[in-house]
């Protein structure tokens, strides 16, 4: 009886040794390349979190963390809009000792000051996508920007395939004289030649991607110009309220070159018929995933992995209504307006990140 | 009757036309009006076609509405800074309450309405009761009300409700319906400030509180209802614009502040209180939305917009800063 027992306890150690070598190698596989073995803590820092795209952002931020168990702390500071406060902030996590800083500097090189102070006190300090100036190695460990021409390009090939012979192009982006949209109009021209005519006021038409500014500058864009073919614009989701106008004035919605949102799937979805002939959708992926490049990056470096491939993040195409590739229009009714499908993301996820 | 008397008979109308304040207001802003439009018509004729009118009428119907709770306030002498916070607030409560069922719209609404009219009475007990100056007062309650707007949504915006986009966007008989709001606004405070007894009163106080108080006028009841008043009208505001665009952000009332004070000021009320001109304050945002889309049809840099806004502001000064003394002298000589 005894010897039983002892050969049935000897068979369920020998069971569970192999079981945890087992998942431990699946653990092991698990782990990104990005992901070395020292221990570190790692806090994200935005400047201004407060929308939904931010806020999607933020969760795949911590998602992108979690995958890599190196990382014994998570932290998250919002700016919320006040200079003052961003800096404070990388500041403040500086000081409390977190070991990787992943910065979204929406104030620009006003947060370059601190940024370096922070490098220079032997912090690993990623900031990301808004460019605050300075130079890697001196001012911080790394920037991951996006490539803005790249959407611009990417718009403006699909143009060219759905107006070959041209047309009047109506391009709107955010705040006066901001680098994105600069940087969008450089790809757009890169790729567009002088038989697409943009007819906004140089270089773009200011709309602070605000929904309300938007409509009131459709509406005089509408006014102004009988003939507009396409419409670019690097928010999509801020044109859902201003499109109608359209069909106010009798006339079809035009092509639509943008960034996506789960909104403006919908819309197209629910305008498409008779009154809208002219309606066809391109999307490029609205860049929630920036974020994961810079954490790999962030994380890479404090706990010594392998540098991702990666330096830039380049968003990609996400919906065609014309080709259907890589994805058709896509809409969610079950789910908020203000999630974004291109994200890695899963759609239930942001749902949860946006507090619905 | 001699020669005198028969000119003083005859320069009676005129005398009274240009010596009223409201007619003095009517015809600064119609006559502002008239001129902008025809400098529309032979610059940017495209800002004055149907479409346009149709697409920016809306803005200047919220202009109105939120002019015209300015307006109740700087009669009692006060300034409402909490108007940007309140108009955000309803917005966010009009949105993010239903979550795009219609069936939620309306306790949405009487949410919205209950917070104005504790806003409202915070505003007003702070100024009235325990004598704050109204702009400390009221930047105070405006934070408490974007902790309101982030307690509420995070800061993220939300999609209306498609019966509020089509409340808000639909059209009677070719007019915006948001137009109709702000008329229905205007007639009942047209209405109750110059036709009822609570509105001349509500008046003199504005003019003379201390006169009114001697001759036993609630004068602070009246000074904190302005306040609530007020915030019923910028929930309306913010109600109404989160229809219209379907999709706000959650600081949608911020750049309505200076347009607010601004139509005010053009539609002749003074900022140390008193009378009010309701009429001329909804003409006056009918111009100041006009000058803000004709500039947007030339195409004037959006940095320049509130420059325009500001000169607009300036003007109403001046206009009304200038005394026309000659045409009062004019009967006696």
């Amino acid at each position: 009886m005894k010897f039983k027992s002892f050969k049935q306890k000897l068979a369920l150690a020998a069971a569970t040794t192999v079981l945890a070598l087992g998942s431990a190698s699946v653990a092991q596989a698990d782990v990104p390349s990005w992901c070395g073995p020292k221990k570190a803590t790692l806090a994200l820092l935005d400047g201004y979190g407060g929308n939904s795209w931010r806020q999607v952002t933020t969760a795949s931020g911590k998602q992108t963390v979690s995958l890599c168990p190196s990382i014994t702390s998570y932290e998250y500071a919002d700016g919320q809009g006040d200079t003052q406060k961003a800096i404070s902030d990388i500041k403040g996590i500086a000081a409390k000792g977190v070991d990787a800083l992943v910065v979204f500097g929406d104030a620009g090189p006003a947060v370059l000051p601190a940024i370096t102070s922070v490098f220079k006190a032997g912090k690993v300090i990623v900031p990301y996508r808004v460019n605050v100036g300075g130079k890697e190695g001196e001012n911080y460990t790394k920037f991951i920007g996006s490539s803005f021409e790249n959407d611009g390009a990417n718009w403006g090939k699909w143009i060219k395939g759905v107006l070959p012979k041209g047309g009047n192009v109506l391009f709107l982006s955010g705040p006066a004289g901001n680098s994105q949209g600069l940087d969008e109009l450089k790809g757009l021209k890169s790729v567009l030649g002088a038989e697409y005519k943009f007819i906004n006021p140089e270089p773009f038409d200011v709309t602070n991607w605000d929904p309300a500014l938007t409509q009131k500058v459709l509406t005089a864009e509408i006014a102004k110009n009988d003939k507009i073919d396409v419409i670019v614009s690097d928010f999509g989701p801020s044109l859902v309220g201003a499109l109608p106008l359209f069909n106010k004035s009798n006339r079809s919605i035009p092509a639509l070159a943008t960034s996506d949102g789960n909104s403006l799937g919908c819309f197209w979805t629910d305008s498409q018929g008779a009154a809208n002939p002219d309606f066809k959708l391109m999307t490029v992926a609205t860049g929630n995933d920036n974020v994961r490049l810079a954490v790999q990056w962030a994380v890479a470096k404090a706990t010594g992995g392998k540098d991702p491939e990666e330096n830039i993040f380049k968003a990609p195409v996400f919906e065609d209504s014309v080709s259907g590739t890589p994805s058709k229009v896509q809409c969610r009714k079950d789910l908020p307006g203000a999630i974004y499908l291109s994200s890695e993301l899963p759609a239930d996820d942001q749902a949860k990140a946006v507090g619905k | 009757m001699n020669q005198t008397a028969d000119t003083q008979v005859t320069m009676m109308p005129l005398r009274n036309v240009l010596s009223s304040p409201l007619n003095r207001s009517f015809m600064t802003v119609i006559g502002s009006t008239l001129v902008l439009l025809v400098i529309c018509a032979i610059f940017a004729p495209s800002s004055i076609s149907l479409g346009a009118l149709s697409g920016s009428l809306p803005f200047a119907a919220i202009i109105a509405i939120v002019g015209l709770g300015q307006l109740l306030v700087v009669q009692q002498g006060g300034f409402d800074l909490s108007l940007p916070g309140a108009v955000s607030l309803a917005v966010v409560q009009a949105t993010h309450y239903p979550q795009q069922d219609n069936a939620l719209l309306l306790p949405a609404i009487l949410i919205g309405l209950s917070f104005a009219i504790a806003a409202g009475l915070l505003n007003g007990i702070l100024v009235s009761l325990f004598r704050l100056n109204a702009i400390i007062a009221t930047i105070g309650v405006n934070a408490l009300l974007y902790g309101g707007v982030f307690a509420v949504s995070g800061g993220t915006p939300s999609i209306t409700t498609e019966l509020l986009a089509d409340i808000a966007n639909g059209e009677i008989l070719g007019i915006p319906n948001s137009v109709y709001f702000a008329l229905v606004a205007l007639l009942v405070a047209s209405l109750v400030l110059k036709k009822t007894a609570i509105g001349r009163r509500f008046e003199a106080i504005g003019a003379n509180p201390l006169a009114a108080r001697a001759v036993g006028l609630p004068v602070k009841l009246h000074q904190l209802m302005a306040y609530v008043y007020a915030q019923l009208l910028y929930c309306m505001a913010g109600i109404l614009i989160a229809g219209i665009t379907r999709e706000p952000t959650a600081f949608q009332g911020d750049s309505l502040l200076l347009p607010s004070v601004a139509v005010v000021v053009l539609g002749g009320t003074s900022l140390l209180g008193g009378r009010g001109f309701p009429i001329s304050t909804v003409l006056a945002a009918f111009f100041l939305n006009q000058l803000s889309q004709f500039a947007l049809a030339v195409g004037v840099p959006y940095s320049a917009q509130t420059i325009i806004q500001a000169l607009a502001l300036g003007f109403g000064i001046g206009v009304y800063s200038v005394r026309w003394t000659f045409n009062q002298k004019k009967p006696t000589q």
